[in-house]
């Protein structure tokens, strides 16, 4: 954990050292290769004109300096390259850091509502990274090199322009990071507003059937004239800052490089105490000078921007790291902290293989549960679970229905007891072992969960049963488990029956469909923990028959949580968690609640209203 | 270029603008070569010990030159980049008012969302056409040709020699930039894509993943994905790079062979040395002038595809458009009987029928709720009543009028329609309440807020894009508002209850149901209790129409419907408290 303050960035540098050496090489190559350039551009034009030379006498002045040309459109080239490797090595290893966070995080990561964010984090985020690599350090390691090279060669051949050169340099950059943080304070304050803009055209698209319902896409058409017209006002607003700012640094360069120059005619005319070469040779450096300083102002923006990107996905990370329920044991922790000493600390947990000093072995099955003065909070929404003080005892093969009001918490407690989510302090024991000590993998292979929006994923119809599993299963298992999950009817209408693709890019399937895919999937599983999160949207009723059917079945001699939304359920339930915002307040079996719990009794009787007629 | 066309015409339109861009651009290019020129042949005079009054003017024209490029380039920026932001709003209008007329047909996908973000960013992409497509090749052949003619002056050789680099600026550069392009084209598009669906499904997914145990064979696949796309988009900018490269070594070349030129000139007393510094300089400026010629193919590869897709998009849908027939024909201000024979459907995406043999009569002036599981089919049914989409097979009528022979304004206009995501607009409540051919007094529209339990909100109340600043149940009752207002006698209510608590519900819907009397309801509900008073109740599961009749029939014929009322009955908290 402390390490990680070294940031994100700092490691990834520490990836790229060699680059940044090759960098620094390259650059001082093409440092010489620039002012080789000038001076023998220079040394040529000397002796053609001032000493008119012929021809032939200057052919190598003139072969060399086609080969310093040559030589320097590669070494660009060179840099360009090595900054595009170390940003797809960057951006590789940002994306498989949040990968790997993401994936071994715990549910309220997940399950954070957010996905589109961390989507945009882990794509957009780490693309607009890439600049920090590709142009930011190539043109900061050119920056910090070849003009101090090119100022040596002029303080050489000429003081003054050295000295010129050297007091007006430092406004180049200066100025332009000053410009720079202006109009980004600037476009920030508007970005709001320019979102805003740009958001109509796609809203009035989207809208476009009702606008047309109601007889208002004229005026729809006049809204989106509008509202571009607003966003070019506001942008040119900010670009012209940016554009007048620009017009003033290109008039100090102009300047600077007119106070050289004057200074050279006067020495060159007046004092004659300058060849034409050493002239001509400084007037071509002094534009690429200030040309490089200018890279830097420009590459320093992209830097900024990129940096703020990189603190982004910093944050996610951060968020990711850690906070899943089945923590590691100490001698774990070192061999991995000794495996990663230059990986960084971002994951903490390892592959399965690591867990071999765990428990694996849950004992009797189904096993009974307890739980003691849980605590749960979610920092972004502030909601917080308590469980209170008593110690809550589910025995072997006893059923429990969780039931409260929407957002009360219901499905938290569920993700708790399942070891999806970590509780902030209280206990959570197994067979009276603490669930966190336990083996994930070998935990996870007992617990079934229906939830109420089954994940399908992109696969065969029959992947799609068999994850359930998590061993090797003949074909008959899967038709036995999707028969009784009442999937026959529509396998037989898919027309590759088992094999046919289903989920994203394939066949759709109706929400009925998945909740029986589900049961299919726990029909091959047989767990001896199943949690269940019973449907409170209109199923169709071959489904909910068959749902009744098959959980009945599935809960046979085992241990079972439902979050319940039927009565029938919670009646047949051998205790039920009265929750009510975020409180466990109550437990016991359904007469016990419906003479002590008014709020029980009055939600029990609330359902047999209802109407509007 | 017929892709182009629609672009074309938005540019003729922001010609003043452009025209600034480019003479700006033209004169800070000419200034720009006119300033090495200068300063090149200023330091050649000084090798002949000029009086000083020379020196001084001409270093004053090097420093009057550099201003005017520094302001020239300042205009160049100031309009070129207003041109591109109206030429996006240009673009933006022309393309909504051609989507206006296509849009039921447009849409007859289930992910319609997809489309219409396409075509945002397609139009989007489009807006840069000018700015690095069109615009750099007009501003290099200005300036060369200028240039060339300045260089003429001195030597024909020479320019003839500017001519041959910027025909290889201008075709050799792009062409070797280009070589492997079109194979992977979109690849990085395509990748960007494919690993955005890939989390996205990962994060939905990951609960079942993790109890499954498959969280890191997931893992793995995606950082494959990862990497692709890394590389991908370094295939890209390696390409832009070459370019880049690629031509400043054109630069470095051209400016080499100006001095072996010159001194074989001068070797050869046609051309004097003071003017050799002066011209190396110049063909060394002129095409750094040239270098967005290097990444303009990139881009006009981007924008052309982008053209082509948005109007493959508007000619597909074109196509699509039914015609109509000759003899439109309307149907009276009375209350609209409403009927289905046989009607199919089936969206363009879907495996399975949507709706399959859908046969109904409603009288005029019936009431009906039609409810069922979701994605049974209820929507589609609402769709093709509005011509929304169009039935594969059978017929829809009404008042016995075929739905193809009445015109989609005309059904809209018959309408209250109530959708299930329906949408508002910037403005004011006021605006949302009005439509183009309604007026409403101030109290009028009071006072239906008022029967909506919208007391709290006021007509001058702002509303904001899409409606973001109103809560579900507020959207629906002004939805609601808006529908009483329309003043159709056929009303169409997609679900519009479903987010407001029981008594507000209560309240609403009486409201509606008096306003509707003597009228045509059809309403989808999402609950079966309170429809006791329906004309009829039909009931649709997988696109068929399983039980149809009065509340009393259903319920005494204890099959679907019956059913489903028993488990709405055992539902614990389906009503909100």
């Amino acid at each position: 954990m402390k390490r990680r303050k070294a940031g994100l960035l700092s490691m990834l540098m520490s990836r790229q050292r060699k680059s940044l050496v090759l960098l620094a090489v390259i650059s001082l190559a093409l440092g010489a290769a620039i002012t080789g350039q000038a001076a023998l551009l220079a040394k040529a034009v000397q002796r053609i004109f001032v000493e008119g030379a012929s021809l032939s006498s200057v052919t190598t002045v003139v072969l060399g300096l086609l080969s310093v040309m040559a030589s320097r459109s590669l070494l660009v080239y060179g840099n360009g390259m090595i900054g595009l490797n170390m940003a797809a090595a960057a951006k590789t290893e940002m994306r498989s850091r949040l990968l790997r966070g993401l994936t071994r995080s715990s549910m309220p990561v997940s399950l954070g509502g957010q996905t589109g964010g961390k989507v945009s984090v882990a794509l957009d985020a780490v693309d607009e990274a890439e600049h920090y690599f590709s142009q930011y350090l190539p043109r900061m390691m050119e920056a910090s090199v070849i003009p101090l090279l090119v100022l040596g060669v002029v303080f050489y051949q000429h003081m003054n322009s050295g000295l010129i050169m050297l007091v007006t340099a430092p406004f180049i950059p200066l100025f332009m990071i000053l410009v720079g943080l202006s109009t980004r304070k600037k476009s920030e304050e508007k970005f709001d507003q320019l979102a805003a803009f740009s958001g109509t055209f796609l809203d009035s698209l989207q809208g476009l059937v009702t606008l047309k319902l109601f007889g208002r896409s004229r005026q729809q058409e006049k809204e989106i004239e509008r509202s571009s017209l607003a966003y070019r006002d506001a942008t040119m607003g900010i670009l012209r800052i940016a554009f007048i700012n620009t017009f003033a640094l290109e008039s100090i360069v102009m300047l600077s490089i007119g106070i050289v120059a004057l200074e050279l005619a006067l020495q060159l005319v007046v004092f004659k105490t300058l060849s034409f070469y050493t002239a001509f040779l400084i007037l071509l450096l002094v534009p690429e000078f200030y040309n490089l300083l200018k890279n830097t102002g420009t590459a320093f923006h992209g830097g900024r921007t990129s940096m703020g990107a990189i603190r982004t996905v910093e944050e996610l990370l951060e968020n990711t790291a850690g906070a899943g329920t089945f923590s590691i044991t100490p001698s774990d922790q070192d061999s991995s902290e000794r495996r990663s000493e230059d990986q960084d600390t971002v994951d903490k947990s390892r592959p399965k293989g690591e867990y071999e000093s765990k428990t694996s072995d849950l004992g009797p099955l189904p096993p009974s549960m307890e739980l003691e003065n849980l605590r749960f909070r979610y920092e972004q929404s502030g909601f917080e679970l308590h469980t209170g003080t008593a110690g809550i005892k589910i025995k072997p093969g006893q059923h429990v229905a969780i039931v409260g009001a929407s957002g009360s918490g219901k499905t938290t407690l569920l993700h708790l007891l399942s070891g999806l989510l970590k509780p902030d302090s209280g206990t959570i024991t197994v067979n009276g072992r603490e669930l966190g000590e336990l083996d994930e993998a070998a935990w996870f292979r007992h617990v079934g969960y229906i939830t109420q929006h089954p994940y399908i994923f992109a696969g065969t119809f029959a992947d799609n049963i068999v994850i359930g599993a998590g061993h090797y299963v003949s074909k008959e298992d899967i038709i036995k488990a999707a028969e009784a999950a009442g999937l026959g009817g529509l396998t037989e209408e898919l027309e590759q029956s088992y094999d046919t693709v289903v989920g994203e890019g394939g066949r759709g399937l109706s929400g009925g469909e998945k909740q029986r895919l589900a049961l299919a999937r726990a029909f091959l599983k047989r767990p001896a923990v199943l949690l269940f999160d019973e449907p409170t949207v209109g199923l169709d009723l071959h489904t909910e028959r068959i749902l009744q059917r098959s959980i009945t079945e599935l809960s046979r001699g085992v241990t079972m949580i439902t979050v319940a939304h039927r009565l029938y359920t919670i009646r047949q339930a051998d205790i039920i968690f009265f929750m009510e915002k975020g409180v466990l307040v109550d437990t016991g079996t359904h007469e016990e609640l419906l003479d002590r719990l008014p709020q029980y009794a009055e939600m029990v009787d609330v359902q047999r209203k209802g109407g509007w007629s | 270029m017929k892709e182009l066309a629609i672009f074309t015409k938005a540019m003729i339109r922001e010609r003043r603008d452009i025209l600034l861009s480019i003479l700006g651009g033209f004169a800070a290019g000419l200034a720009g070569v006119g300033l090495f020129a200068a300063s090149g042949y200023l330091i050649a005079q000084t090798v002949f010990a000029p009086p000083l009054y020379t020196l001084i003017m001409l270093t004053s024209l090097v420093k009057i030159l550099g201003l005017v490029r520094a302001a020239s380039r300042y205009g160049e920026r100031l309009f070129s980049h207003r041109a591109t932001f109206s030429l996006l709003g240009r673009l933006r209008t022309a393309f909504f008012s051609k989507l206006v007329p296509l849009t039921p047909g447009i849409l007859n996908r289930t992910r319609s969302g997809e489309l219409l973000a396409r075509i945002v960013g397609d139009v989007e992409s489009l807006q840069f056409y000018f700015l690095r497509v069109a615009y750099p090749p007009v501003m290099v052949v200005m300036v060369f040709l200028a240039t060339m003619l300045f260089t003429a002056a001195f030597s024909i050789w020479a320019a003839l020699l500017l001519l041959a680099g910027m025909l290889m600026a201008a075709f050799g550069v792009p062409a070797l930039v280009m070589i492997g392009q079109r194979r992977v084209h979109g690849a990085v598009k395509r990748k960007r894509a494919a690993f955005s669906t890939d989390v996205t499904e990962m994060l939905f997914g990951f609960r079942d993943l993790k109890l499954y145990g498959r969280l890191n064979q997931r893992e793995e696949e995606l950082q494959q994905v990862s990497a692709d796309l890394a590389a991908s988009q370094r295939d890209d900018a390696l390409r832009l790079l070459r370019g880049q490269a690629l031509h400043t070594f054109l630069t470095f070349i051209i400016s080499w062979g100006m001095l072996v030129l010159g001194a074989y000139l001068i070797v050869n007393g046609s051309l004097s040395g003071v003017f050799l510094a002066m011209l190396v300089m110049v063909s060394n400026t002129v095409f750094e002038e040239a270098a967005p010629m290097a990444t303009l193919p990139a881009y006009k590869q981007d924008s052309e595809y982008a053209a082509k897709r948005l109007t493959d998009t508007v000619l597909s849908a074109e196509k699509q458009q039914p015609e109509l027939p000759a003899n439109r024909r309307s149907i009276d201000d009375e209350a609209v009987s409403v009927s289905f024979d046989e009607v199919c459907f089936q969206y363009d995406d879907e495996w399975r029928p949507a709706l399959q043999d859908i046969s109904l009569h409603l009288p005029a002036g019936s009431k009906t709720a039609i409810v069922g599981p979701s994605g049974s089919g209820k929507t589609s049914l609402f769709e093709l009543l509005l011509k929304l989409r169009k039935p594969n097979r059978g017929e829809i009528r009404l008042n016995d009028i075929p739905l193809q022979e009445l015109e989609e304004e005309h059904v809209w206009s018959k309408c209250n329609t109530v959708l299930q995501h329906g949408h508002f607009f910037r403005g004011t409540i006021r605006d949302n309440l009005l439509t183009e051919q309604t007026c409403f007094e101030d109290e009028e529209l009071s006072f239906v807020l008022d029967q909506v339990q919208l007391k709290d909100k006021k007509l001058n109340d702002h509303v904001l894009e899409k409606g973001e600043n109103l809560s579900d149940g507020e959207k629906q009752r002004l939805a609601l508002a808006r529908a009483v207002l329309h003043g159709g006698r056929l009303w169409l209510l997609d679900e519009p209850t479903s987010s407001l608590d029981y008594i507000t519900e209560r309240k609403v819907l009486r409201y509606v149901l008096d306003q509707a009397a003597g009228d045509t309801l059809l309403l989808i509900s999402h609950r079966l209790a309170g429809l006791e008073h329906m004309d009829r109740i039909i009931v649709i599961e997988q696109g068929r129409i399983v039980e149809s009749g009065t509340y009393e029939e259903l319920v005494a014929l204890k099959g679907y419907f019956y059913e489903l009322k028993e488990i709405e009955l055992q539902m614990f908290e389906a009503s909100n408290k």
